[in-house]
This record gives C-alpha cells, sequence and structure tokens, in this order.
C-alpha cells in the first residue's frame, strides 16, 4: 500500500473510533439513572483491569489505562453536566434526531431500535424525553407511533415540522464520478429516483438512511454513496455530494416531543385521541363541538382499535390550550360523547 | 454546407434557447463573472457585483483546461456548489465549463448550461455526451477552427437530442501578437446566414486587452450578436487565472451603461435601417 492508502485507511479507523466513542458516552450517560452517585470505584477498577488484561501487543497495558482513564473522567463529566436525555427511533444521524435538537437543544440524544423503546424508555424514567415522528406530507401517519399514542402515558409537549431534505453523502469527495450503487431506505430511494436515473446509480434499498450513512463510513464499499440527513455528514465525517437531491415538492415529517409530565405554560395546540360508539352521527357531533365553539382543527385521522378492528379511534388536534375556557368546556361536552377521550396535552406549536 | 441537416435547417425560424428567464436569441444577453471560482467569498462578491450592473447570467469555471499540468485546475465540485450558491442568492443562472464527459451529469445538476471550451471543440465524445442532457450548451468556437467545423460540432450535440445550442466566437489565432486571438467579428453575421442557433461573443478571451473589451462588446451588439460574455473580477490582480484580462465590476458597469442605450437605441430603429 503506498502512503496516501495508508492514510486513509488511518483516517477511517480514526473516524470509527470516535463514532463507537460516540455511542459509549451515550450509553454512559444512560447508567446515570440507575446509580446513586455517579462515581461507582469498584466498577471503574473492573473496566480498568479488564483493558489491561487484553492482550494488544501494540497498545501497551500502561496506554490502555491512560485511555481508560480519560475517557471515564470524560464519561463522568458528561454525566454531571445533567443534560436532558432525548430519545429517538433509528441511528444517529436520523431525521427524528435532526427534530431533537431542533426541540431540545443541548441535550443528549439517545438512539432506541425501535419506537416502542423510545415510549417505554421515557415511562419508565430511564429517559427524560422522547421525540417520535407521527406523519410525513408524503407517506402519511406513522402507523406504529399512533398505535403507541393510543396506549401511553406520556403527555405530548411540543412538536416539529421537519423538511426532510435528502443528500447525497460519499465517504470522498473525489468519488462523486465513480459512484455506481447508493444505499437507502427505500421510501428515500424511491423519493430519489429521477436523480439516480440521471446519474446512472443504482438504489440499494437498506433498512435506514442514518444506518446506511454509518455503513458507508465504517466499511467504505467502493463505488458507494448513500442517502440520508445532512447530519449524518457531520455525525459520520462523510461528504456531501449535493443536497436536496429528492425528485418532487420537499416532504416534511412532523415530530412530537413526549414528556412524563404536560407542558409549563399556555400552549397553543392541544392534542386527543378519542374513540366514539359506532352509529350514524356520533363522530359528527364531537366535531360539530369545535365547529360551533370556533376552533380550528389542525389533523384528523383514524386508526382501527387494536382490539377491536370494526372500531376506530380518531387522532385530533386542534388550536387552543386546554386551559382555554372554549376548549375546556368542549373537552367536557366530549366526554359524554364518547366511549374514550385521552387528553395528550397542550403544547407550543411548531417553531416555538 | 452539406450535411448540417439539424445546425442548418431552422424552418425559418430563430432558435430560441431559454434559461430560466433568459432567452438567447432574444434582446442581447450578458453573462459575466469571473475566470475561475477560487472561493466563496470571491464568487459572491463577484456575482452580487454583476448582477447589480446588469448581467444576466454568471459564468465561473470549476473545471479549468489549463495548457500546464502544473496551474491551478480549478476547484471541481466544490466550485460547482460555489456557483449553486451563488445562484441561490443573486438568482443569476450560471454557466460553467465541464471538461469530462464522466462530469457531464453532475455539473448538469449544478449549472443551468454546460461550456463547452474552445480546446474541447472537437472532443467527440463530450459533445455526445452532452448532447445526451437536456442542458443548454455554449459551445465555443475551436481557436483554429473553420465555420464549418465549428457547425459541425454543434450537429453533433444536435443529433443527440439536446437542441439548445448556443454558439460562442471567442477569436482565432493568427499571427498577430498584439491582441491574443483575433475576434472574427464577421462569423456572427455570416453564422446567421448559415444556422437559426443563436451567437454570442466573448470579447475577453479573444483579445486578452481590458481596454478592447468595451469596444468590442459594443461591436458584437451591432454585428447582431445574441449577446456577450465577459470576465469580472471583484480584485483581479488576485485572480488564480486571466489576471490581466478581467474587468472590475467599475469597469463592467461603466461598460453596461454604453450598452444597454445602445441596446435600446437599435432596437428602435425601423427594420429597414437597422444594420442587420
Amino acid at each position: 500500500m503506498k502512503l496516501n492508502e495508508i492514510r486513509s485507511k488511518i483516517d477511517k479507523v480514526d473516524r470509527e473510533l470516535l463514532v463507537l466513542l460516540h455511542e459509549r458516552m451515550g450509553l454512559s450517560l444512560r447508567t446515570k439513572r440507575f446509580k446513586k452517585s455517579v462515581a461507582d470505584p469498584e466498577r471503574e477498577a473492573a473496566l480498568l483491569a479488564r483493558g489491561e488484561r487484553m492482550g494488544l501487543d501494540l497498545v501497551e497495558p500502561s496506554f490502555t489505562r491512560q485511555l481508560l482513564q480519560t475517557i471515564l473522567t470524560e464519561s463522568k463529566r458528561l454525566q454531571e453536566e445533567d443534560r436532558p436525555i432525548v430519545a429517538f427511533q433509528g441511528e444517529h444521524g436520523a431525521y427524528g434526531e435532526v427534530a431533537a435538537r431542533q426541540l431540545v437543544p443541548g441535550g443528549a440524544y439517545i438512539p432506541c431500535l425501535e419506537f416502542v423503546d423510545v415510549f417505554h424508555g421515557v415511562e419508565d424514567g430511564e429517559l427524560d424525553l422522547g421525540v417520535v415522528p407521527v406523519e410525513n406530507s408524503l407517506e402519511g401517519a406513522v402507523t406504529q407511533v399512533n398505535d403507541l399514542l393510543t396506549d401511553t402515558q406520556l403527555k405530548v409537549t411540543g412538536e416539529a415540522k421537519i423538511p426532510v431534505r435528502h443528500c447525497l453523502l460519499a465517504a470522498e469527495v473525489g468519488d462523486y464520478r465513480d459512484l455506481r450503487q447508493v444505499y437507502s431506505h427505500p421510501q428515500a430511494l424511491a423519493q430519489c429516483r429521477e436523480f439516480l436515473m440521471r446519474h446512472r446509480l443504482e438504489p440499494v434499498p437498506y433498512y435506514d438512511t442514518a444506518g446506511a450513512a454509518k455503513m458507508i463510513a465504517r466499511e467504505n464499499p467502493s463505488a458507494a454513496g448513500a442517502i440520508a440527513s445532512a447530519l449524518c455528514a457531520e455525525l459520520y465525517d462523510l461528504e456531501i455530494i449535493k443536497e436536496g437531491v429528492e425528485d418532487g415538492p420537499s416532504n416534511t415529517t412532523r415530530f412530537l416531543l413526549l414528556s412524563r409530565e404536560g407542558f409549563n405554560g399556555r400552549g397553543d395546540k392541544t392534542s386527543v385521541v378519542f374513540a366514539t360508539r359506532h352509529e350514524a352521527g356520533r363522530l359528527f357531533e364531537v366535531l360539530r363541538l369545535f365547529a360551533e365553539a370556533g376552533i380550528n382543527l389542525t389533523r384528523i385521522a383514524s386508526m382501527p382499535l387494536r382490539q377491536d378492528p370494526d372500531n376506530y379511534c380518531f387522532f385530533l388536534d386542534f388550536e387552543g390550550d386546554e386551559g382555554d375556557d372554549k376548549v375546556a368546556s368542549v373537552l367536557s361536552q366530549m366526554e359524554s360523547l364518547t366511549i374514550t377521550l385521552k387528553r395528550l396535552g397542550s403544547y407550543p406549536g411548531n417553531g416555538k | 454546407m452539406k450535411d448540417l441537416k439539424l445546425a442548418s435547417n431552422g424552418r425559418g425560424r430563430r432558435t430560441v434557447v431559454h434559461v430560466g428567464d433568459v432567452n438567447f436569441g432574444e434582446g442581447f444577453c450578458v453573462i459575466a463573472g469571473p475566470c475561475s471560482v477560487e472561493n466563496e467569498r470571491q464568487t459572491l462578491e463577484t456575482a452580487t457585483a454583476v448582477k447589480k450592473a446588469g448581467a444576466d447570467m454568471l459564468r465561473g469555471g470549476a473545471f479549468k483546461p489549463r495548457s500546464s499540468p502544473y496551474s491551478f485546475q480549478g476547484l471541481g465540485l466544490e466550485g460547482l456548489k460555489i456557483l449553486d450558491l451563488a445562484r441561490k442568492e443573486t438568482g443569476l443562472p450560471v454557466v460553467t465549463e465541464v471538461i469530462d464527459p464522466r462530469d457531464v451529469s453532475w455539473v448538469a445538476e449544478f449549472a443551468d448550461v454546460l461550456q463547452i471550451g474552445t480546446r474541447n471543440m472537437q472532443n467527440f465524445a463530450l459533445l455526445k455526451e452532452v448532447g445526451r442532457v437536456d442542458t443548454p450548451v455554449l459551445l465555443k468556437r475551436g481557436m483554429y477552427s473553420t465555420l464549418e467545423e465549428w457547425l459541425n460540432c454543434a450537429e453533433y450535440i444536435l443529433s443527440e437530442g439536446n437542441p439548445n445550442v448556443i454558439l460562442c466566437e471567442r477569436g482565432i489565432r493568427t499571427f498577430e501578437r498584439y491582441t491574443r486571438n483575433t475576434l472574427d467579428l464577421s462569423a456572427v453575421p455570416a453564422m446567421r446566414e448559415l444556422t437559426h442557433l443563436p451567437v454570442v461573443v466573448d470579447p475577453t478571451h479573444s483579445t486578452g486587452r481590458i481596454s478592447l473589451v468595451g469596444p468590442m462588446s459594443l461591436a458584437a451588439l451591432t454585428a447582431g450578436a445574441d449577446g456577450i460574455m465577459v470576465e469580472v473580477h471583484c480584485r483581479p490582480q488576485e485572480a488564480l487565472c486571466d489576471a490581466d484580462q478581467a474587468l472590475t465590476p467599475e469597469q463592467f458597469g461603466q461598460m453596461m451603461s454604453k450598452i444597454r442605450p445602445l441596446q435600446h437605441f437599435l432596437a428602435a430603429v425601423p427594420e429597414t435601417l437597422r444594420p442587420t
């Protein structure tokens, strides 16, 4: 291998080291909830001893001890910082993280495998806040999340409308001419179909957009790129070949911020989920309350009830706060018109 | 000239190449900008200045066909992104040179017009490649090419399916040393006879002298050219190429203050009395 090649491989390893370190810091932040105090001398000693036991001849035990000690010190410092732990679904760089960063600046953003992990993590107190997508302007409602909202005890304390701006990412900027394959989630690939055709790029489906970016950065498959968010370029040290490669009008995903406690203050939007008896006019009676009170609805979606698929529950978002007189009046009237009514909470609208 | 099935036969109409709101073939289109894209600040400053002075389009090189391999070769993809940014900031459409057939689809992604440089006029692989996209092409005349050779190259592009070709006269090589090339203005009315495609003139690279850019631009307008392409740099002494040919924004502004009135004057002249 020539010098350039070797250095390129070294850069790749360094990049991977930092990504792993980031992951490690995320994990250690999660331990805080389970410990009485941040420092745990027994655990630290065991951790250092284990590191030294590994017989890596180019990484001497004394160096290992030094390195792990530095990492431990930083990890403890981060835990002391007391940042809110905000969970999102996916990998680092996912649009959920973009939303989390907007909703909770200065937080610690923790990826979860599934949406249910986000909900349970916040419900159980292991995580402080959760960010989940409810609908996308092109693809429609995110069914899994809406389903989880019907059962949860969590409150909605914020929302963010994130424009989904797909970027073509590659490990090196000079690579763009040699690109042949592009990895991403099938939905993202479909949204960029014409762009890919123009440059004779082969779409390769992958489970996740950020996951594709992470894989490209780690494995550097030759002639391959990914379609993901611009945040992924930052987090995985990838080059953005072009931003905004989607074919059609940009699409937006609406995310909700979930918390164990409701929003403290007056919100300008409220979300509820309710179910009515399966009889003609029942839904109309409920909606009439809003119309007559002059309350503007911003979202209505229906979903079959899990326990009773012939019946539906309805998600309703509208302007106003639960504490407003006319809203409070409508909601209390709704109690008698519905079988179930869950108030998800009132919160500030997007961008506030 | 035989066999110019597409370049010669306009069916009695002159082709108008639409680039956003700019129409080559109608009025007089002024393209201005630096020789190369050097950095964001330089490009944005120059773009803003030329827009203010009344330019219709921005030029800037991301890929430079330098005579020497050791000269600045251009910023490549970074340069394209800067041009894209300048376009967003000023609203000016962008023309930039493409050298490598493999770059065509990518440059077309970032620019509104693809330029084929004088040294690449007969790069047939490149001509075919730009013929396969829809993006308008600015085809510069080869510095030692006849009009027939030039039109045949346009024919290459048209025959691949891209009807949007703008021709650009940029001077031809002669024995004269005072000017960098010899601007062949006769090519403008000659091409009007031979083809339906719009023709513009580059007074910068042809003369190689700042003092001659103004007079030749006015002459191009009077000769019936559809536009000009002029090099402008916010600080020519710092330019990485063509430092002694580029106009400052002030000089460009002064030139434009003569061109637009002349353009309107000529447009008002009754058709029977017009020079072309």
